[in-house]
């Protein structure tokens, strides 16, 4: 009891503090965006992260005067993954008239997805996936969608597969954002991919998932893609490692290989199944701290300059955070170097602009940015990652799918 | 056929953590009829307080984990006292609902840690490898939380058909006013009966957390997923829970075995436990092994 | 009969048909006129953000649910942990109808106010279906066979292509005889149409009070073995209550897919049936008047604390984790001290306050 009275008196004097000196005018215009995602409740540690990186990166705009005496202010509220809380801090932000909003969840980011047109304002989700595409303008995916990354991973393993066929099993969560993927999977295969789909695996809140894993086994499965979230992934590789079925190279013969998209990995998983992990492939955009680059130089130092944990600070869901942050900032100073007027208009145009010789690389991803009419997916590029003694490391270089262009 | 069997191991294996965690709601709900909504967040902490004594403060994990069984008990029996006492004799509605501000309160407790946002797992301490006889594997990991649960449930089992308090704790729940006038402290066993049901949900809880790794949303999540073993059961059954938690285990391993991937369906390992409740309880409304009230008018 | 009809300050009843009057007093018929007029009135001379519009037509949809749950927990005492599915039978209905004909049918568009009476006897008839257990089950174990149904509804809405697997439905904007319900008036018009329900709904659930079908139900919710003595059937009772607050719920579901243009699984969780029983609780379980107070009162709480949140994390970067644990720290509080100190809810500080103006100048 004691401490906690102390903890208030504390944030008292600090509040006091910070209101006296925080009421010093400001020089320049302030453009407005918003986000809203899940701090707490489902997701909410990728997030926490997520919010973080945002929050790290406006303020370094601001600190460093990357838009002069321009300031970026950026509101974030928490929206527990219920699209309802979404809707309502949209309405809210609307009318604090911001001219860029940041997303959070598949499930709002399709519900608002008519808000969005009729508003006509630019929007970057945190969800990747392809139907967020389907009859919309506005928004633009950070990086490449979910089918792409799932047929980046599909592509790989009939690249890399010795022997004839492989055959794949996908595991996903049991939701659209899990299913949709697996459609494009499927329409790449029929499109020429040589890979046998063997089964689609949706899984629960499963204790043991031998049962599965056996029964894959039996049907002579050997690579398994996932496209869930880290947790259930995490007993999968424990599972896989107990019954001693985890290859331990890619495409070792009798045993599984198990690769997965982006909310897969990233160390979460590594601190969720622990040895298990290993050999575990993983595809993202982002580049990650294990594997040293300009782009992870600057996340660490922005993390640092900010306070942020060592946890935080590896997170890819940072990196994440950071690079939306990124895309709306450049947007904003582009618009602002072209002259025009910082509006949803002007934003938007800046972004569909952002191709060719006026592509963006924002350093914190393996390629850059573009963004154009036909093309609302960021990085086109995906690296592939496979732990190996406990940390994520570079496997190649970064590839683009070569089916997605097929069956679009 | 080796499959078949694999399945039945491991759907006994995680039948077992299912009974032991669905003790927790049994003990309480034997001895003062309340149903604890918040099981699944209790059985979150007992996780977290085991592998923050282990991993923070470096202690070995066998100790550990009897030290966070003991700390456990405490705070349940502290949750009683704060929480419940007051609400001895309130109609169960009232009940229920104060149990799930209660979960929504531990929820936010739990946010205030890294446990709130970030996922952990346990340092290895068992072989990796598996046990294999026949082709049916079991983890060591699991071994031990099979052993451990019937450890647990051979102890309660004890305890209440021979030490004198369980005796009287049983003699509660069958008369609160009889055994009141023979002398018995209501308030005490009361205390006493969430004090055993957190300790039991510490167990778990640490069995738990060494399977899936430590994610708060997963955890808490078992609390509810539990339910229909419970209820299966029967709420004040001991024996109850056992059986239902390795009938539903069973089930879902079946589900997942047969159903799955074949004609369409996909996870029904989750769906179908409910819908087995609903039918059994048409014609058991007790569960399997509730006792069945007789009310006067 | 008293014969001041203006105030009454005690019990001046002399018939059962006076004790039955909706409004005791000329009084009390007066200030709900004003009240109706007055909410009626306001947003012609306010404006308001579309943000606060948004959160009002939010409480006064949880009123309607929280009228049918309250029929079905506070009044017949059964428990339901599931009635968010309910409200998401109601929803699906609607997004149902949208799936088949096309979200811009005209059935849709022109025929709302069909299409929400329609998701309401769908609520009811799924309402019905999961009562039947009553007829054997109890307390608990009833409690519990409320909380499959919500774990069935969402893995059948999560699991089928035809109810686009969780993912929103779109719904299309609404006519009115002005014509097309454009974006800038969206929110107020539902507002109109939600409260025309709200008092709909309330003179509804009061009327059925005074019937022997309303008395029956809390006889059996005190004892039910005597009511069967008297000659209720207690199964039968409780299937049309859970029929009764299925329509309710079925109603306020379509009206949650109207507003929201759109149907999504999200908003019909476990998590959103435990904020209507926490709802029904903090308004007072039981009585009518709490089913109006309970929604108001969470959602403003909710939105406090989320200022608040946002304040503290505005300032104290740092400990961005004491703001995220704020939200569920103060709504379990906010339960427990209620149902800890003020078991009887928000209505009865407005029978203590009702009272205290009754009797002034003398005490309480």
């Amino acid at each position: 009891m004691k401490t906690k009275k102390a903890l208030f008196i504390h944030v008292g004097l600090a509040l006091l503090l910070i209101l006296a000196f925080g009421a010093q005018a400001q020089a320049g215009n302030t453009y407005k965006l918003g986000l809203s995602l899940a701090i707490t409740g489902p997701t909410s540690d990728a997030g926490n992260p997520y919010s973080k990186g945002v929050e790290d990166y406006i303020k370094y705009v601001n600190d460093e005067k990357v838009l002069g005496d321009d300031k970026v202010e950026c509101f974030i509220r928490d929206d527990q993954y219920k699209t309802d809380i979404t809707k309502r801090n949209f309405e809210d932000y609307l009318d604090m008239g911001i001219v860029l909003y940041l997303n959070y969840s598949t499930g709002s980011t399709l519900g608002l997805k008519r808000d969005f047109e009729e508003e006509q304002i630019p929007v970057i989700p945190a969800s990747f996936h392809a139907g967020n595409l389907v009859d919309s303008h506005y928004i633009f995916l950070p990086i490449a969608s979910y089918s792409s990354q799932m047929v980046t991973l599909a592509e790989y393993v009939v690249a890399n597969h010795k022997g004839d066929t492989p055959k794949v099993a996908m595991f996903i969560h049991p939701s659209a954002f899990g299913r949709g993927p697996v459609e494009d999977a499927k329409k790449a295969v029929k499109a020429g991919l040589k890979m046998d789909i063997v089964e689609v695996v949706e899984h629960g809140k499963d204790l043991d998932n031998t049962a599965t894993l056996k029964r894959l086994l039996n049907k002579k499965v050997q690579y398994v893609i996932c496209h869930t979230v880290q947790s259930p992934v995490a007993t999968l590789l424990k599972d896989a490692q107990r019954l001693g079925i985890a290859a331990k190279t890619f495409g070792e013969k009798g045993k599984i290989t198990f690769l997965g998209a982006h909310y897969t990995g990233g160390n979460d998983l590594i601190a969720l199944a622990g040895s298990a992990a290993e050999n575990y492939f993983w595809t993202t955009s982002y580049t990650l701290t294990s594997v040293k680059g300009e782009g992870t130089d600057f996340q660490l130092a922005l993390a640092k300059k900010y306070g942020r944990d060592e946890k935080a600070a590896n997170s890819h869901n940072y990196t994440n955070g950071i690079m939306v942050a990124q895309v709306a900032v450049e947007a904003i100073k582009r618009a602002k170097a072209d002259g025009k007027e910082i509006t949803r208009k002007s934003l938007y145009e800046e972004l569909l602009a952002m191709h060719g010789d006026r592509s963006y690389d924002p350093k914190t991803t393996v390629a850059p940015v573009t963004y154009s009419e036909t093309d609302k997916e960021g990085v086109d590029k995906l690296q592939i990652y496979r732990v190996d003694g406990g940390t994520w490391k570079a496997v190649g270089e970064p590839i683009e799918s070569v089916f997605m262009k097929k069956i679009k | 056929m080796s499959y078949f069997f694999q399945l039945v191991v491991s759907g006994i294996v995680v039948g077992s953590i299912y009974a032991l965690s669905a003790l927790g709601f049994v003990l309480i709900y034997k001895s003062s009829r309340v149903l604890n909504i918040a099981h699944g967040q209790i059985i979150a902490a007992g996780a977290f307080i085991t592998y923050a004594l282990t991993v923070w403060a470096g202690i070995p994990i066998y100790i550990s984990f009897i030290l966070s069984l003991i700390i456990t008990f405490f705070l349940a029996m502290g949750v009683e006292r704060i929480f419940l006492r007051r609400l001895i004799g309130e109609p169960i509605i009232s009940v229920i609902m104060v149990t799930i501000g209660l979960m929504s309160i531990i929820d936010g407790l739990v946010y205030l840690t890294p446990f709130g946002t970030e996922n952990f797992s346990f340092p290895e301490f068992l072989p990796a490898h598996p046990l294999t006889v026949y082709g049916v594997s079991i983890s060591w990991t699991q071994m031990v939380g099979v052993i451990i649960t019937a450890i647990m449930i051979g102890g309660f089992s004890w305890f209440f058909t021979k030490s004198t308090l369980g005796i009287s704790m049983r003699a509660v729940s069958d008369d609160q006013l009889a055994s009141m006038s023979v002398g018995i402290s209501i308030p005490r066993v009361f205390g006493l009966a969430w004090a055993t049901a957190g300790l039991s949900a510490a167990a778990a809880g640490s069995i738990i957390g060494n399977i899936t790794g430590l994610n708060f949303d997963t955890l808490h999540a078992f609390g509810i997923a539990v339910f229909p073993v419970v209820i299966l059961g029967g709420l004040d059954s001991i024996v109850g829970a056992v059986v239902a938690g390795i009938i539903m285990g069973l089930i879902q391993q079946f589900a997942a075995g047969y159903l799955d991937g074949n004609w369409g369906l996909n996870g029904t390992a989750n769906v179908l436990p409910y819908i087995i409740l609903l039918i059994i309880l048409l014609f058991k409304p007790h569960g399997l092994f509730g006792t069945h009230e007789i009310e006067r008018v | 009969m008293a014969t001041n009809r203006w105030v009454a300050t005690g019990n001046y009843f002399t018939s059962y048909k006076d004790e039955q009057r909706i409004f005791l007093t000329h009084f009390d018929r007066l200030i709900f006129c004003c009240m109706l007029v007055l909410v009626f009135a306001w947003p012609l001379f306010i404006s308001v953000s579309d943000r606060t519009l948004l959160v009002i037509d939010n409480i006064l949809i949880a009123i309607v649910a929280i009228l049918g749950l309250n029929l079905l927990t506070g009044f017949a005492g059964l428990i339901s942990i599931g009635h968010a599915a309910f409200v998401g039978v109601g929803a699906y209905t609607l997004a149902s109808f949208s799936h088949l004909l096309g979200d811009r049918h005209i059935l849709i568009t022109h025929a709302w106010p069909l299409m929400i009476l329609i998701s309401g006897g769908v609520g009811a008839g799924f309402g019905a279906l999961v009562g039947l257990p009553a007829f054997r089950l109890k307390h608990l174990y009833l409690a519990i066979a409320t909380l499959s149904f919500q774990m069935i509804f969402e893995w059948v809405i999560n699991f089928m292509k035809f109810f686009n697997q969780g993912q929103t439905i779109f719904v299309g904007r609404v006519f009115w005889f002005t014509g097309k319900i454009a974006r800038k008036q969206h929110y107020q018009f539902w507002y109109y149409v939600i409260l025309v329900v709200v008092v709909i709904a309330g003179f509804a659930v009061r009327n059925l009070l005074r019937t022997r079908y309303g008395r029956c139900l809390v006889a059996v919710r005190d004892n039910d073995r005597a009511a069967d003595a008297m000659g209720m059937s207690p199964g039968l009772t409780k299937v049309y209550a859970f029929a009764l607050a299925g329509f309710f719920a079925g109603v306020a579901g379509a009206l949650h897919a109207y507003l929201y243009r759109g149907v999504g699984f999200e908003s019909f969780t476990l998590h959103h049936s435990i904020t209507y029983l926490a709802m029904a609780i903090v308004g007072g379980l039981g009585t009518l008047v709490g089913s109006f107070f309970g929604p108001i009162a969470i959602y403003m709480l909710d939105l406090l604390v989320e200022n608040l949140a946002e304040y503290v994390g505005h300032l104290l970067p740092a400990v961005m984790n004491l703001s995220t644990a704020l939200r569920p720290l103060t709504f379990g509080l906010v339960i427990v001290l209620f149902l800890m100190f003020e078991p009887r809810g928000i209505a009865n500080w407005w029978r203590i306050a009702r009272t205290y103006f009754k009797l002034w100048p003398f005490r309480y």
